[in-house]
């Protein structure tokens, strides 16, 4: 796929469009999530996801090659993302990264104690929490969404979330560890919620 | 609970994302605390839901008309605003039209001043007078012109 992107990319810089537009609809959904993690509202993921490919377009020549493309592009949708959000955004007297002792409460019994904790394939469930995951997102602010989506859709490591991000390998943990929390707090209360399909509500995992 | 505070952030960790002691010291607090332990489990739990979660979102979502709007955002920036801005591009996309055009009005210069100047010098040779003599010869660009003296006016005043 990498090498197949580099060619298309060639042929893109030299002015081939119809190379440009495979590459945009190989990415163009993956962005879009990312973007849509990021910003909340389908409507603004789209004309992000739409400028992060505007902008790879007017930066073909600039693109050596170094990270595979699919990197770049997503690097770019993130920015455009974050810019998009923090033209709105409200600082959070508790947005802090810091993990204290505090933060420690409830070792993830809230999770584990529902359905979805004795059996995380149960397709019913499963499918009710995806349904729900857009709700518990929003409620992060945007550096956990941030993380958070990057680490999960993009897969990049903590070195990699380091130098994106530009912070400090151990507040890339802690940042991961307050998003995850309050994620699971989040999606705990709609795993409470949903039928247990018949499930013996005493079989709960340790 | 102080070891809680620095090894629960690194249960997110994949493989090779911590120094073998960073590793070591987490595999054994795990083994000691039953809190990590849940918070490790839990983690399993919600493993991957996000990124399914945001990639249904983008799969029920039409895409169809998306590349066509990439390329009408790039078409739109490449048009050129303003007279100073159309002008650069036309210099930038045509370029042998732009130069000839430039170079039109140059040459129409120089044939000008090509023009002047020899009809200048024709006039300078007319105006130069041979002075040697009584009679005077003005050469004009039809040849030399014999202007005669008072003395040889043939009426006499």
């Amino acid at each position: 796929m990498e090498a197949d992107d580099l060619a298309l990319v060639a042929r893109a810089r030299s002015g081939d469009d119809e190379a440009f537009r495979a590459l945009v609809v190989r990415y163009q959904r993956k962005v879009y999530a990312v973007a849509l993690g990021i910003v909340k509202d389908a409507d603004s993921a789209w004309d992000v996801a739409q400028e992060a490919f505007v902008r790879v377009h007017e930066h073909l020549g600039d693109f050596k090659g170094e990270s595979a493309f699919s990197t770049w592009v997503f690097r770019i949708a993130t920015h455009l993302g974050i810019d998009a959000v923090r033209r709105e955004r409200v600082a959070l007297k508790d947005d802090v990264d810091e993990v204290r002792e505090a933060d420690l409460g409830d070792a993830g019994e809230g999770i584990l104690g529902t359905g979805l904790g004795s059996d995380p394939q149960a397709a019913t469930l499963r499918r009710e929490l995806l349904g729900k995951i857009q709700g518990a997102l929003e409620t992060l602010p945007e550096k956990h969404r941030t993380i958070l989506v990057l680490r999960e859709i993009e897969g990049l490591s903590y070195e990699e979330l380091a130098e994106r991000l530009g912070i400090h390998k151990g507040t890339v943990m802690s940042r991961l560890f307050h998003a995850r929390k309050k994620m699971q707090a989040a999606l705990r209360e709609y795993a409470e919620i949903a039928p247990q399909d018949g499930r013996d509500d005493g079989d709960e995992s340790e | 609970m102080t070891d809680c505070v620095r090894y629960a952030p690194m249960i997110d960790a994949r493989a090779g994302e911590l120094s073998p002691e960073e590793r070591a010291g987490l595999e054994a607090h795990l083994a000691g605390c039953a809190g990590c332990r849940a918070r490790a489990a839990a983690q399993r739990v919600v493993a991957g839901l996000l990124s399914e979660a945001l990639l249904a979102q983008a799969n029920r979502r039409d895409f169809g008309p998306f590349v066509d709007g990439v390329m009408a955002r790039i078409e739109r920036r490449r048009a050129p605003r303003g007279v100073l801005a159309r002008l650069r591009a036309a210099v930038v996309h045509h370029p042998r039209i732009t130069f000839g055009a430039a170079l039109a009005p140059v040459l129409a210069a120089l044939a000008i001043l090509v023009y002047v100047r020899t009809t200048h010098d024709e006039v300078a040779r007319v105006l130069e007078l041979n002075s040697e003599g009584v009679d005077m010869v003005v050469q004009t660009s039809d040849g030399p012109l014999v202007l005669m003296g008072a003395e040889d006016d043939p009426e006499g005043t």
